[in-house]
């Protein structure tokens, strides 16, 4: 069943030189109980997608196409309905756990809060309900007081207060914008689980927004990678690891690092993606990665390749994957 | 928080020892002699010798400081030159009409201040938080002895609401005495309450930049909720840090105010005994406001420890 269905969705900027898209023409869908990728480098319009889907973009910007949630289209509701939606549907968990917790409020009323204003609980309700939250997410009130304040906690201690919080309400979809970014390696892997555990336990879908591409082989079942606030390729998570068809995915599989199996002193240089993201104002006419792509034709730098299937649900955006899939 | 207390107490009491020894030596080291000043210039040798004597100058500088600083202690201020009571007398009449005048400006210009400052900051770039910046702009760049002859000719040479000058007493009630007090303590509020505005707007502005505002609103507050219950209470923390400074101008404040609507305030005292080389209470005087702003810094802090539970300290990791 389909949870959430984003159709060509586009994120327009209104500056002084003329309106900039930031996201153009972005596809999506998320069933219940799933779990989404959505990888990318850094400006490529991932976290973009999420603030887009829980309503919180930044003034000025607009957002046109359709983000459906059980299908209501979120773009077409009011303020007053997005709010009754946001931490009650729709909840998200952010990058930075050290600054995402208001530092002057005690964890129990952070967590309580969200409970107060959706499902009209006391205030002794709801922070018994906190602290089952907490507890759920690995802070058993024993050791973690209700009274505790952000500060006294620990990187992910307080990711784990910022999961609470959007686990509170019993929200249908999870959007987790880089949730271990900012923690340590043993941390992340317990995060990530914690993540994965909810999911299952509570039925609910996650989108999961990630540069680590092994963080999306472990976790997600579909995935979608984005480049220059344009998806480039898609579909479950199996198949596109199998069959990379776009340059981008696979240049970004070819940066990560790898441990050399033969535990042998030389290593490898790193291997990376020549170039930089094009700038929003300034990118180029046909295809986005075009500057950047060892498979460029003088027909990418004219004409934008569009989404082309290759499989089941496996789509990429490429005119040349027959060359890619060759050159591999 | 016993230790923040401890600590800040100690840091109380130098802070004032060094205003103590400040004071003592601008005042040795200011030409004049208070005994000269007393008898006129036409005096005897010999009387003027008498007068020294009597009135401890003779002795060195250190012994004279340590008798001040002893008479501090026990409330042994010395004797006015100029009136001839005991200093704690005179202080004493003068408290009652500043310290009731600084609360109520105090008061005032929080009360109005922050409030505004967060609409505007609620409103930025929009005509309202434009129209607060330039009434703000407005209210800092008029002299507040200016702006109380304009407050006397409306309120009480126009409509005849309050008296324009003098204090009626507190034996006259509280209603009178409260209502003499009125127009001075707006006169200085409206300046405090400008400078306040502005930096409540811009501590605001500048916290909900943060990412904690977007938390609540992920979590389905509203902008406003988000406003008051979170923003706020983090922006307060340099607006207190604005109000404990401006106490010291408040004070300064004062001394021109109260000349001007004629109140037997510390600050027409301290004008006064400065024109007559009163020097013993000026000294007094002085070290006595000092001591008020480091008492409202001192309490500031604490404010801080309320506002931040960050600055508590014991509070350590789990």
């Amino acid at each position: 069943m389909t949870l959430l269905s984003i159709e060509n969705l586009c994120v327009e900027l209104e500056g002084p030189n003329g309106v900039c898209r930031l996201l153009d023409q972005v596809n999506l869908s998320l069933s219940k109980g799933q779990c989404l990728g959505l990888v990318g480098e850094s400006g490529c319009g991932k976290s973009m997608t999420a603030m887009a889907i829980i309503g919180l973009l930044p003034q000025g910007m607009r957002a046109h196409g359709k983000i459906l949630l059980n299908g209501e289209d979120l773009l077409k509701a009011d303020e007053e309905r997005l709010c009754q939606l946001r931490g009650r549907k729709v909840a998200m968990v952010f990058q930075e756990p050290m600054t995402a917790l208001n530092p002057v409020v005690p964890i129990g009323r952070q967590v309580a809060e969200g409970l107060r204003l959706h499902l009209g609980l006391t205030r002794h309700e709801a922070e018994t309900r906190a602290s089952q939250t907490l507890a759920r997410v690995g802070l058993p009130v024993e050791r973690f007081a209700l009274s505790l304040f952000p500060h006294q906690l620990s990187g992910g201690q307080r990711q784990r207060v910022v999961i609470a919080m959007a686990l509170a309400c019993g929200p249908e979809i999870l959007v987790a914008d880089e949730p271990t970014t900012a923690l340590d390696v043993t941390v992340q892997a317990q995060i990530l689980d914690l993540l994965a555990d909810i999911i299952d336990e509570f039925g609910m879908g996650l989108v999961l927004i990630t540069h680590d591409l092994g963080v999306v082989a472990e976790t997600t079942d579909t995935m979608a990678v984005m480049y220059a606030g344009r998806l480039v390729e898609d579909g479950p998570t199996v198949e596109v690891f199998e069959r990379m068809a776009h340059p981008y995915t696979r240049g970004l599989f070819a940066a990560m690092p790898s441990h050399s199996s033969e535990g042998s002193t030389t290593r490898s240089p790193l291997t990376t993606i020549p170039g930089r993201v094009p700038d929003a104002l300034s990118r180029p006419a046909g295809c986005p990665f075009v500057t950047r792509c060892g498979f460029a034709t003088d027909l990418c730098s004219r004409e934008l390749p569009l989404m082309k299937t290759l499989g089941h649900r496996h789509n990429a955006a490429c005119f040349n994957i027959a060359h890619v899939e060759e050159g591999s | 928080m016993t230790l923040f207390l401890v600590k800040r107490l100690i840091m109380l009491a130098a802070t004032l020892l060094v205003a103590a020894i400040v004071v003592f030596s601008v005042l040795e080291i200011l030409p004049g002699d208070p005994a000269l000043v007393m008898l006129g210039v036409s005096a005897q040798p010999d009387t003027l010798a008498a007068l020294r004597a009597e009135m401890g100058l003779d002795q060195p500088a250190w012994t004279r400081f340590f008798q001040w600083i002893g008479g501090l202690m026990t409330g042994e201020l010395g004797r006015s030159y100029t009136y001839d009571v005991p200093v704690s007398e005179l202080i004493g009449e003068r408290v009652v009409v500043s310290l009731p005048l600084a609360v109520m400006a105090l008061t005032l210009s929080t009360v109005i201040a922050i409030p505004l400052g967060v609409i505007a900051a609620s409103r930025h770039n929009k005509t309202l938080d434009i129209a607060l910046t330039g009434a703000a702009q407005f209210g800092i760049a008029i002299p507040n002895f200016w702006f109380a002859i304009l407050l006397i000719l409306l309120f009480s040479v126009t409509l005849q609401w309050v008296p324009a000058g003098g204090f009626a007493g507190w034996d006259a009630g509280f209603w009178p005495a409260t209502q003499s007090l009125l127009l001075p303590a707006f006169a200085l509020a409206l300046p405090q309450a400008a400078i306040l505005t502005r930096v409540t707007r811009s501590s605001v502005l500048e916290v909900l930049q943060e990412d904690f505002v977007r938390t609540a609103r992920a979590k389905g507050l509203s902008r406003n909720a988000a406003l008051w219950r979170h923003a706020v209470r983090n922006a307060l923390i340099p607006v207190i840090t604005i109000l404990g400074l401006q106490f010291s101008f408040l004070l300064a404040g004062t001394i021109i105010i109260e000349n001007v609507f004629y109140l037997p305030g510390l600050g027409r005292l301290l004008f006064q005994a400065i024109a007559q080389r009163d020097l013993i209470v000026v000294k007094d005087l002085v070290v006595l406001l000092a001591g008020s702003v480091v008492l409202v810094n001192f309490i500031v802090d604490l404010g801080y420890a309320v506002l931040d539970p960050r600055l508590r300290s014991g509070g350590g990791h789990v």
